[in-house]
């Protein structure tokens, strides 16, 4: 009995995950979708909505099929050039400005080279 | 001649040196940082006075209860703040938007407040420079 009510813990913690990064994942997306921010107040509060309304589902099998249903949905609509941060990974600033490697030193003698 | 040339030199100098002064006080805490802290590391305590206004910010945080009152460096957002997973998720991505950050998926799940918030961003911030 234990046993069971341990994995049924376990399980429902790992839905409990995987909604949460569902969500966030959907709530970028729905800003990358935005073209302005009034816009995107709306689409957020509809999103929470969507969410909201199985809040109390407590079968987990349900909330298997939901959360099947919701990333089959979040896969359709997301959104084919999403804005990334410029200093992250695939950002425009990426990398653009890398620390020289170790044991390279550098000299600032600007128009005075001759002189050494 | 020499001289007066000399003093309204100064005087411009001087007035130049107090505008840019004034502006790099005026200037987002992390903007200043990213301008300014390239030997040192980053303190956190700017970022965290930051990190905290953002969070009293938050329409779900209200400033007409209690709540608004708890928002300290250590409050939890669930347990203290009686906010719930999804409220902290929309909280850490305006905490991104803020910041110009961007922070995984799995470690946004663990930030649990203020402080946490406020560490990461610094270290973040030192990578990044």
């Amino acid at each position: 009995m234990s046993l069971t009510s341990a994995a049924y813990v376990a399980r429902r913690a790992a839905q409990r995950e995987k909604v949460r990064t569902l969500y966030r994942r959907a709530l970028k997306d729905t800003l990358n979708w935005a073209v302005h921010r009034h816009l995107f107040y709306d689409d957020a509060a509809n999103l929470r909505d969507r969410f909201e309304q199985n809040k109390h589902v407590e079968d987990p099998d349900t909330i298997d099929r939901l959360i099947v249903d919701a990333e089959a949905s979040y896969n359709k609509w997301r959104h084919p050039d999403p804005y990334i941060v410029p200093w992250a990974p695939g950002g425009s600033k990426f990398t653009r400005n890398p620390p020289p490697p170790e044991g390279i030193e550098i000299i600032y003698d600007y128009g005075r080279e001759d002189n050494n | 001649m020499q001289s007066m040339k000399k003093s309204i030199l100064s005087h411009v100098n001087l007035r130049r040196s107090t505008e840019r002064w004034f502006l790099a006080k005026d200037i987002n805490v992390l903007m200043h940082l990213r301008g300014w802290c390239s030997s040192t590391g980053a303190s956190s305590d700017p970022i965290l006075g930051q990190v905290i206004r953002l969070v009293k910010k938050y329409d779900r945080i209200d400033a007409e209860k209690d709540t608004f009152m708890q928002v300290t460096e250590t409050a939890d957002f669930q347990k203290d703040l009686s906010l719930d997973s999804l409220d902290r998720a929309e909280l850490i991505m305006a905490l991104e938007e803020e910041f110009s950050l961007e922070i995984p998926d799995e470690k946004a799940d663990k930030l649990t407040c203020c402080k946490d918030v406020a560490k990461y961003i610094a270290s973040e911030a030192d990578q990044k420079l």
